[in-house]
Parts: structure tokens; sequence; C-alpha cells
């Protein structure tokens, strides 16, 4: 299922799932240069639960961006799995961001005319798995995350919690081998919050995931084993 | 293009899929699809009923040439366009006719024509005034190319010794004798009992802008109508001329009215006091009298499609930035730009083919009133159709190319950044 999986495997011993080398990003506004991410050196090994953290402006969403193929560094190098992904075209990280990446997001994002079902297999519908597959999958995701009774409710039918825990099953629809979830507890209170990180948690530990979590919320960071602090641009400490 | 169609060949599940998706997302904005597809759905139906009112044009136009014949002339007193300022009207004589008869090459049947106006016809205690009776000669409905329902044609004896018999339209038979057969019965013309000897098939064609149908006429042998309504005996309302070799006609024109000018001892300077008539003048009346309808639903129907295609657009950008989210997050997921721009342009497609059903129909109910007020003669065929199909597939395709590819090129990091908070 994951295009990752072969690589990991026999890559694990000499590479991690993700390498940096010296990540740059840099924004031309007016004329002017900014540099977001100035010389970032970062591995994370597959089965990882890390957090991000920083306060704002320091660079943690552009790196985030970039570690889910939706943003380009401006020099330096992305290995993913053993993979350059600076050469790829955008065609080759669409598929990539399909099969190895699930995405969790600080606002939910869910297609708000879509049942909870729909949105949770929306990632499957761009992949090649077989629809009955894909619809059996989606429902044993939504009972694990206690909403199998709710997969037809439409997503304003929903709590915030409950919302997000749709999002987090649909981040698995496609069995990647990486979650990066952006301040995934943002916009909950602090129970609901607890019962996403407890996800996480369980995710990251019971099916073998990486995943990454950015959040200036030290509570949230608490949950993942290993806290990585970007200050300027830069990893400050890890 | 070719890296579109290879990747969408490769895919038919994924297009299948976004076909899913486009009905999904039409579905759950309906109020905005409802605006294109009523635009759409005006812009085919003037589509419809022009593309109908054309093929009408033209079938009626082929209906009149058949009537007249490719290769007969119509001679009428007076010239047409002089008739305004008094020229008199009864300038062809049987001096006239003998001397086509007699003398122009090629010509071989020539026709008088008499008629007479608003006769009241009679049978049994039912009215009916009818709208032309025509004076003619052996065999009417053979030289005219117009059938009989039933009975025979007016015969060589009939004229020769004005037998008071006639031929009966189908207006006329309708009104007086409903189903039943008219042939044998006898009806008082204006107080004449005359035979109905044959009825004449329906033809169902104005004569160009009047209300008075072809159907509606007596056909009675011209000696018998001249001598029982005393019309002026020397005189003819018109001649028909008939010829061989068709093709030959403009030549044979130019002879006859020369002809004429000499029969008729004509200066050089002075206008001709008869006019000519052959069927592609007939014609190009009726398509001036047709084309300025054409023209107008033409406008109308290009305009309407143009605003349908605007709707569209407009609506799609409309929906392209408010659904930024929606197509940053399918991007994130994975959803490459060339599959949000098919699903955006398939969604363009179903809005402007279920629009072009709509109009269709519209489209054809407009025709129908239009034909049954008189205004135009409509003819529905595939063809419609067809073409309506393929213009709500070019609307579609030309004004939702735009948004589609807006929507394909969001970044995803902006479309989401856009919505969220």
């Amino acid at each position: 299922m994951t295009i990752l999986a072969g690589q990991t495997g026999q890559a694990a011993g000499d590479e991690p799932l993700i390498r940096l080398t010296d990540l740059t990003r840099a924004y031309v506004m007016g004329g002017v240069s900014h540099t977001v991410l100035a010389g970032v050196n970062l591995d994370i090994a597959a089965g990882e639960f890390a957090a991000i953290m920083g306060p704002s402006g320091s660079g943690k969403s552009t790196l985030l961006h970039i570690l889910g193929l939706l943003d380009r560094p401006t020099s330096g190098s992305y290995r993913l799995g053993g993979r350059e992904t600076g050469t790829l075209g955008d065609d080759a990280l669409s598929g990539l961001r399909n099969q190895a990446i699930g995405f969790v997001f600080q606002s939910f994002y869910l297609i708000p005319y879509a049942s909870a079902l729909d949105n949770v297999l929306l990632p499957g519908l761009y992949s090649s798995t077989p629809r009955s597959a894909l619809t059996r999958r989606a429902m044993e995701l939504l009972d694990k995350v206690g909403l199998t009774a709710q997969a037809q409710h439409k997503p304003s039918q929903l709590s915030g919690g409950q919302q997000q825990r749709v999002a987090l099953a649909r981040s698995l629809i496609n069995d990647p081998d990486l979650i990066l979830a952006d301040e995934p507890t943002g916009q909950l209170d602090s129970a609901t919050s607890a019962e996403i990180m407890e996800l996480l948690a369980v995710i990251n530990r019971e099916a073998g995931k990486t995943v990454i979590v950015v959040t200036h919320d030290v509570a949230t960071a608490g949950y993942a084993r290993r806290q990585i602090l970007v200050h300027d641009g830069r990893v400050a400490q890890d | 293009m070719t890296a579109v169609w290879r990747r969408i060949s490769r895919g038919p599940r994924l297009l299948w899929r976004l076909q899913h998706m486009a009905w999904l997302a039409l579905l759950a904005h309906k109020a905005r699809s409802l605006f294109v597809v009523a635009a759409v759905a005006m812009g085919i139906a003037a589509l419809t009923v022009i593309v109908a009112s054309v093929d009408g044009a033209r079938r009626k136009a082929l209906e009149i040439v058949d009537f007249f014949g490719p290769d007969a002339v119509l001679v009428l007193g007076g010239d047409i366009e002089n008739r305004p300022v008094g020229q008199r009207v009864n300038t062809l004589t049987w001096s006239d006719a003998r001397a086509i008869a007699r003398s122009l090459p090629g010509a071989y049947a020539v026709l008088p024509m008499r008629s007479v106006r608003a006769v009241t016809l009679k049978y049994g205690n039912r009215n009916y005034e009818t709208a032309t009776v025509v004076g003619a000669t052996e065999d009417y409905a053979q030289t005219w190319n117009w059938p009989l329902a039933e009975g025979r044609d007016l015969s060589a004896d009939d004229i020769k010794y004005g037998a008071k018999v006639a031929l009966i339209g189908d207006v006329p038979a309708r009104e007086l004798f409903g189903e039943a057969s008219p042939v044998g019965r006898t009806v008082l013309v204006k107080n004449l009992p005359v035979q109905i000897i044959g009825r004449l098939a329906y033809r169902g064609f104005t004569g160009g802008g009047s209300d008075t149908t072809v159907d509606d006429r007596l056909i009675m042998p011209i000696s018998t109508l001249t001598q029982r309504f005393n019309l002026n005996r020397s005189y003819f309302r018109g001649l028909r001329v008939r010829f061989h070799n068709p093709e030959l006609i403009d030549a044979h024109k130019d002879n006859l009215r020369a002809l004429l000018r000499h029969e008729h001892k004509l200066e050089p300077t002075q206008p001709d006091d008869f006019t000519l008539l052959s069927a592609s003048e007939i014609l190009k009346f009726l398509t001036a009298f047709t084309g300025g309808l054409v023209a107008f639903l033409g406008v109308t129907a290009g305009v309407a499609i143009l605003v349908g295609g605007f709707v569209l657009a407009n609506l799609m950008f409309l929906g392209v930035s408010e659904r930024r989210v929606e197509i940053g997050l399918r991007k994130a997921v994975g959803a490459t730009s060339t599959a949000i721009m098919v699903q955006f342009l398939s969604e363009a497609v179903y809005l402007t083919l279920v629009g072009a059903v709509f109009g269709i129909g519209l489209g054809v109910a407009l025709g129908e009133s239009l034909s049954r007020l008189g205004m135009l003669e409509l003819r529905l065929s595939p063809k419609i159709f067809v073409l309506s199909l393929a213009a709500a597939l070019a609307i579609a395709l030309v004004f939702g190319l735009r948004p589609a590819r807006k929507a394909a090129a969001l970044d995803p990091i902006e479309a989401l950044r856009g919505g969220g908070e």
C-alpha cells in the first residue's frame, strides 16, 4: 500500500525516513528577500513521534509545508524515504502526498457538503485503490476514532473534536508512513485536545506511523517523545 | 493537451471518480447551479427556435418551388413596383397569350389565369366564403404539380364548353362537407350550381405573409368563370408559361420580356407594364420575409448564448474563490492540477448539458407557439439536439476553461491559509 515501505525497510539502517540537509527557504517580497529557514539539518527516523515547536514567525509552519511536499526549499536537500524530492515534478509530488503522507490541519478542512464517510474517503479517491476496499477501510477508521454512528453526518453536524477525528481518519485512508499535523489542537478545548493527541499517540504506537506535530502549545508537544525547537529559521534545540 | 489526454486515458477510474465529485459539488451548490442552468437554457432555447425556423423556411421554400415548378414563369399584369403610382393592371391579353404560344422559343404551355376573390360557396344550409375562385385551363392539377386527393382533373371539353364543374381546395371542402367526399356534389358558387369533380390534396402553406392558405380555393374552367362572373373577357390577371430546359429559365425570361415589350409596343425608356416571376424570385421574396425574423433570432440566440457563457464563467469564478479551502485540501491530499481542472470543467459541462436539455424543451415549446401563431414555419430535426448539445459543450469548455485553470493553479498553501481561520 505505501510506496515508501520498500525503501524505508531497506534504507532504515543507513538512512532515516526524513533527512533535511542545509535546507533554506526564502521569500521575495517587495524586492526584499526574507529568509524563513536558514539552513535546517534534521533527521527523523521511521516510527518517531516528534513535535516541532517554536514561536510564530519562527519558520515552523514553512518547515511543515516543506516536509509535506506542499512547498519546495530554496536550497538544500530533502530526502524522504531515501529519495531526493527536489528533482520530482509536481505530479510526482502529488502522488507522494497522496500515498506517503497524511495531513491533519488546525481548522480540520473537511469538505462541508460531504458526509464524514466521504471526507475520510477523499484521499483514497485520488489513489488507484478500488472503491469497495476504500469504503471498508474508511468504516474501520471511523470505528477506530469512535464515529461509526456519525458516518453519514455532515461536518456542520459534528463538534470540533469529532471533526478533527474525521480528519485523523482521513489522514490514514491511504495507509501513509508519515502523519503531519499542523496545530491539530489549536481550535479545541483542553479535554478534546487530549483526546486527539492520545489518538495520534496510538497511531504512532500501534500502527507504527511516523507522526510529526507542529505546535506552539507545550502541553500538546508533551505527547511527543521528541521535541524540536525551531527559532529564527534554525533548529535551536533538539 | 496530449499530456492531459495521456493522464486521463491512464486513469479512467479517476475520471469516473472526478465525475462523481463534480456531481456532489453541483448538488451542494444548487442555487448557483440553477442560475447557470437557466442562463444556458435561454441561449439554447433561442438556438433551438432559430435552427427549427431556418429548417422550416427551407422546407417551405422547397415546397413552393415544387408547387410553382422550376420550369415556369408567371406573367402578371402591371409592374408590381409601379403599381402604387396607379399604373393599370389589365395589360395581358389573349393576343399576348397567343403570341407567346406561337413564337416564344422553348415555351410549351401558356396557361391564362383569372380569379375572383371572396366568393360565397353554398352547400345545403352551409355557407363558406372562399378566398379565391381560380379560372384555369385543362389539366390544372397536373400542370401545377398539385395532386388530386380524389376525383378527376379539368378536361379540355370542360374548358371548351364552359362546363359548370370545379375542383375544390382542402379548406372549402372541409368547411362544406366535413370529412365526407365532395366529389359529385353540387355547390352554389354565387348562385351558379357547379358540380365538384375533384378535390385537391392538402398543401398547407401560406402565400407568403398573408393569412390565406393556398388550400382555400375553388378551381373552375376559365371559360365558365369569365362567362358567369362577367369578367372582362379580353384581359388576364396572369399567364403561366412553362418551358422546356428549366436550367435555361433566365434566358427564357429575357426572351419573354423582350417579346411582351414588343407586343405592348413599349419604348426603351418606358418601364415594363408586366411582372415576370419565376421560382427563384418567389424564393427570394420568401427568404427576405423569413430572413428578417431569422436574423433577429440569430442575434438573440448569439447574445443569449454569450450571456449564458458569462453567467457560467462568473459563477464559476465565484465558486472557485468560495471553494479555495476545498481545492487546497484536495491538492494537499494528492489531487493533481489536472484532476482539479477536470473536476471543474466537468461541473461546467454538466451544468450546460442540463441547461441544454431544458433549453431544447423550452425552445420546442416556444417554437410550437410561434408556429401556431403563424409567425414561423418550424421543423424539428435531430440536428437541433446535436447542435444544442454541441453548443452547450462549447459554452462549458470556452467559458469554463479560465475558472477551471484558476482552480487548478491554486497554491495549496495559499488556498488553505485563505480559508481556515
